[in-house]
């Protein structure tokens, strides 16, 4: 009698979307004192670590107000005269430049620790991004609101227009202008998101086909350089996408100060 | 059938990166020709090469995320 055996094929797809999974690393989960859940994510620890590397390069590089600058110091304060002459550009005064820099720096930290092979990106959780787009979008209307009282509205109405398109018009610019928080979170949780799914699937095929014998590893290297170009670009959308947040704040901050 | 939906979807979503490819085409090729024209204040003009770069990139990105949510949700 045959003795058949049969092997059991499982087929389970990993998506490449599985990277960006918020789970819970250690926490304190107990059904007492009504249901008390404490949990340490993936997404505290990396916020936690984004927060000690931007408190560290600013201590350990303070140089203590001496006159010939460090070579860190050369560098902070490089980084503070750009984003200081984008704020007097586009704002012209320096009051909300706190803000500017610390939201620069947030992002710029928080991109660069996700280019690195196997860690999380906290922008890559959407509420990061849209938190953060929204908070921005809603302390704008307040700001607006409290220097310009009712006459805030007067930014939905651009100048010059017939006064029959006005309602019309007034609509449009009041969805385009509550458009912005989303886009303005969207555009930075998109680029980062789609940028590194693209680097996992590519990497899969490179894994593939640099484990199949040695002819292949060979001739895999040079869809490895291709890979080692889009690992570059992605560093580069890491800066574009951490400038692009910054000065677009600004421009909002800038339309809720003058209304035009 | 959900599934084939699902996938037939995502790929067809994936062409508002068309829009996306070819807006950022142009906005270069405007700084090339903007650069050409009048070199000296070239880094003024890349910095707004660079915002019309995120803003064209992000349009099309929104087109991807759509993709996205169809394909894993």
């Amino acid at each position: 009698m045959l003795n058949t055996d049969y092997q059991t094929i499982v087929l389970k797809i990993n998506s490449p979307l599985e990277q960006f999974e918020v789970t819970n690393l250690l926490g304190i989960n107990s059904p007492f004192f009504g249901f008390f859940h404490l949990n340490l994510t993936n997404l505290a620890l990396y916020s936690i670590l984004v927060l000690v590397i931007i408190i560290s390069i600013h201590y350990l590089g303070n140089n203590e107000n001496k006159l010939v600058p460090s070579k860190w110091s050369i560098a902070l304060e490089s980084i503070y005269a750009s984003i200081n002459s984008m704020v007097r550009e586009q704002l012209g005064k320096e009051v909300y430049y706190p803000f500017i820099y610390s939201l620069f720096f947030f992002i710029l930290t928080a991109n660069l620790c996700g280019n690195v092979p196997y860690s999380f990106t906290i922008t890559t959780s959407i509420m990061v991004s849209i938190g953060l787009s929204f908070t921005i979008l809603i302390a704008v209307t307040i700001l607006g609101l409290s220097i310009h009282k009712i006459s805030f509205f007067k930014y939905f109405v651009p100048s010059g227009t017939p006064l029959a398109l006005v309602p019309l018009l007034v609509l449009i610019e009041m969805v385009s202008y509550l458009a912005r928080a989303f886009s303005l979170g969207i555009r930075l949780f998109a680029n980062v998101v789609a940028g590194h799914t693209l680097m996992k699937i590519l990497a899969t095929f490179l894994y593939q086909m640099f484990s199949a014998g040695f002819v292949m590893f060979i001739v895999t290297i040079i869809p490895f350089g291709l890979f080692l170009a889009i690992m570059g670009l992605e560093l580069a959308v890491s800066f574009i996408q951490a400038y692009v947040f910054t000065i677009l704040t600004c421009s909002y901050i800038k339309d809720s100060i003058e209304l035009h | 059938m959900l599934a084939a939906a699902k996938y037939i979807g995502a790929g067809l979503a994936c062409s508002g990166l068309i829009g996306a490819g070819a807006g950022i085409g142009i906005i270069f090729s405007s700084l090339i020709a903007s650069t050409a024209r009048n070199p000296q204040i070239k880094s003024q003009l890349f910095s707004y090469a660079i915002l019309g770069f995120a803003l064209a990139e992000a349009t099309g990105l929104f087109s991807l995320m759509i993709a996205f949510l169809l394909l894993y949700s």
